[in-house]
């Protein structure tokens, strides 16, 4: 009985409220220093759901996740990306240094096919990362997934809208993302497990178009009339 | 030649107890739903009697399950019973309606002695959970006539055998009713008197074909039997006193099922990929559901998780009277060898396989894309999709000299409806496309826009501005 109860402590399945042990949840590092700092020194958590919540593309979502799909990518792990909202551009991930024949874009009809696809991948030892855009889910159905990550331990990530923040879901991991200033991507985690939430740091994403915030704008006017723009 | 006859009593009683139902009593009624021809322990301790009318039957015990007797259906069962008989016995005879008989002369040596054969068969009815009653036999009639009248022994001694027969009563000789009556007038009343006739005095006082009967009982004349082939299929249905409204219930009956199947399988060194499952309601048309693997499999529970991840997608339209699971593909099984000569494990690449396969089944062949750059300059055109196959662990190519560009692009260039914030590179110019009609001048910026999303944007000869992609 005490060994069941140890395992629980261990997994961080019981919320200690004051009491910060140090637990053994299997992750991997995002790739960004600052933010596995905030994530108590883990990353992504494996064989969990974590959720992005933000409201629109463009903030540098992807780049958050760059440094692991390279990783797994080059590892030999399926990368699956499950109905992206726009074409997953080929030329910016090959040169992201993502080796594209571990990448697999699924797209399903309906949001029975969805989950049902989703619990595959999740359940399967050949993937690495499942990132998907699942748009509404019920709490129940959030459920399944997240029994469905436990059952394999692969990193999988929702985009979701960030009204949803409010929901709660038994996701491990919830990370809201804003727009820094400078290009950069403000995160805050709103829940973790085994963890008080609330930590928040921004990331600099201006590498992702090239950008480096000491440089000023290097538009170069041209003969058009700049001044209607 | 040394026969063995099973008789099943209750065989209907049995299977439809298999089926994993707690009913409280349960009788088998005839035909017309007038006579209780076979009852369960429970309804019999309860007061009811075979033979009793249905209408006293429920009136001792009202919660009675009734399943009506379905002489196609018991032939069904009885062959069920010949398959699995058949692992242990080569050379089976269906006896309808209940019986099963069995050459073992030929058997004892390798099973090392009578006994032995006894026990093994005695073991798969008791793992089976069925009621059976042995007879063993110099001819299959004797063996039958043993079966029937529960007064099997274990013993091959023809003396023996022929001393039980002697002692069993005309009436338990399965003599038809006008042949009884003629021999109990000539004052004969076991059928051992009847063996001590003069055969010739027999045939003139009564038909020859008692006689032909007699002298097969006792072997004197030949009696051939047809023997069993067992189908090349694989078919096991389960029945059930009441309709099954949840597919959870099912999942009992069908785990039982699937794992005879894998047993059969084992037992025929083969696999198979596709399932056949019908259910039978009251009314209306059987649900048919085809559950297919991506590959050959013969575990239990690959099937039962797949066809449990269908009712989840399909949920039952009706009650469920029945089930029935037919396999007719076979494959040969293929032997899991170690790592592959790119030190791939076989484990992974059959995991990737059945994980894609899986998928492609369900939503189609065309919901599953690879991507790859292409060689072109318009942004559109610069990166096409594939057929998702197994990577090969080859190098990644030189991805050096790609220019930067958007992670996201969308499907078709947006009006750009806002002026942006702040505009960082550009104008990056791609001209192209004047050589296949798809001409493409664009004037293309890096720019931020007032909801903070990096935009990759462009100006195209006719000056409108679009958004083209998104730096995700």
């Amino acid at each position: 009985m005490s060994e069941l109860l140890n395992t629980l402590m261990k997994d961080a399945r019981v919320w200690q409220g004051h009491r910060h042990t140090k637990t053994t949840q299997a992750a991997e590092p995002t790739g960004y220093q600052a933010l596995d700092n905030q994530l108590g020194g883990l990353g992504w958590p494996r064989g969990a759901l974590s959720e992005c919540l933000l409201d629109a593309p463009g903030i540098g979502e992807l780049t958050l996740l760059m440094p692991l799909m390279q990783k797994l990518s080059q590892t030999g792990k399926t990368v699956f990306w499950l109905n992206p909202p726009h074409t997953p551009y080929a030329p910016a991930l090959a040169r992201e240094g993502i080796n594209l024949d571990h990448v697999i874009m699924v797209h399903t009809e309906d949001k029975g096919d969805f989950l049902w696809t989703l619990e595959n991948c999740l359940r399967s030892p050949v993937t690495g990362l499942v990132i998907a855009w699942p748009g509404k889910l019920a709490a129940r159905e959030i459920r399944r997934l997240q029994l469905a990550a436990e059952a394999g331990s692969n990193v999988c990530v929702l985009f979701r809208d960030r009204h949803y923040a409010e929901q709660n879901s038994p996701a491990a991991l919830r990370l809201d993302l804003e727009p820094d200033v400078q290009q950069g991507l403000k995160v805050n985690v709103v829940k973790r497990r085994g963890s008080w939430p609330g930590q928040r740091c921004s990331l600099a994403m201006a590498h992702r178009a090239s950008l480096f915030h000491h440089e000023t704008p290097r538009v170069v006017q041209g003969p058009w009339p700049a001044a209607t723009r | 030649m040394l026969w063995l006859h099973l008789h099943f009593p209750h065989l209907l009683l049995d299977h439809i107890r298999r089926s994993g139902e707690n009913v409280a009593a349960l009788v088998i009624v005839e035909g017309s739903g007038q006579k209780v021809i076979q009852a369960c322990p429970t309804a019999r301790n309860l007061g009811v009697k075979i033979g009793m009318r249905l209408k006293t039957a429920i009136s001792l015990v009202p919660e009675l399950g009734i399943v009506r007797a379905d002489p196609p259906q018991e032939a069904r069962i009885l062959e069920d019973q010949a398959r699995w008989l058949y692992r242990y016995v080569a050379n089976i005879v269906l006896v309808p309606t209940n019986g099963l008989l069995a050459e073992i002369g030929s058997l004892q040596r390798m099973y090392g002695g009578l006994p032995a054969v006894w026990r093994t068969i005695e073991e798969v009815l008791h793992e089976r959970q069925l009621t059976a009653w042995i007879g063993i036999g110099h001819t299959p009639l004797a063996a039958g006539l043993v079966a029937r009248n529960g007064l099997g022994e274990c013993s091959s001694d023809t003396g023996r055998i022929l001393q039980i027969l002697g002692t069993m009563p005309l009436l338990a000789a399965e003599f038809d009713g006008r042949t009884c009556t003629r021999l109990q007038r000539l004052g004969l009343n076991t059928l051992g008197e009847v063996f001590n006739l003069p055969p010739a005095e027999m045939a003139r006082r009564l038909s020859p074909e008692t006689l032909a009967y007699i002298q097969k009982i006792q072997g004197a004349r030949p009696d051939p039997q047809a023997p069993w082939q067992p189908p090349h299929y694989f078919r096991q249905q389960a029945d059930f006193v009441q309709d099954i409204e949840q597919s959870q219930g099912l999942m009992f009956p069908l785990r039982r099922i699937l794992t005879e199947l894998e047993k059969d399988l084992c037992w025929r060194q083969q696999d198979t990929d596709c399932l056949l499952l019908v259910l039978q309601h009251r009314r209306g048309e059987p649900t048919r559901l085809r559950i297919r693997t991506s590959g050959p499999e013969h575990r239990a529970e690959a099937f039962l998780n797949l066809i449990s991840l269908r009712f989840e997608q399909q949920p039952l339209q009706a009650p469920v009277a029945s089930l029935r699971l037919t396999v007719k593909r076979f494959l040969g099984r293929e032997v899991p060898g170690g790592q592959d000569l790119l030190g791939e494990t076989q484990d992974l690449n059959e995991a990737w396989h059945t994980l894609i396969s899986r998928l492609q089944a369900r939503l189609g062949a065309t919901a599953l894309k690879q991507l790859a750059p292409n060689a072109d300059h318009r942004p559109e055109r610069a990166w096409r999709t594939s057929e998702v196959r197994r990577p090969s662990p080859a190098t990644i190519a030189a991805t050096d000299q790609l220019p930067r560009r958007p992670l996201w692009l969308l499907q078709g260039p947006q009006p750009l409806t806002e002026t942006p914030k702040a505009w960082f590179t550009g104008p990056e110019r791609i001209s192209g496309g004047w050589w296949d009609g798809q001409r493409v001048q664009r004037d293309y910026y890096i720019a931020q826009l007032n909801s903070g999303q990096l935009a990759w944007v462009f100006r195209d000869m006719r000056e409108g501005w679009f958004i083209h992609g998104w730096f995700g």
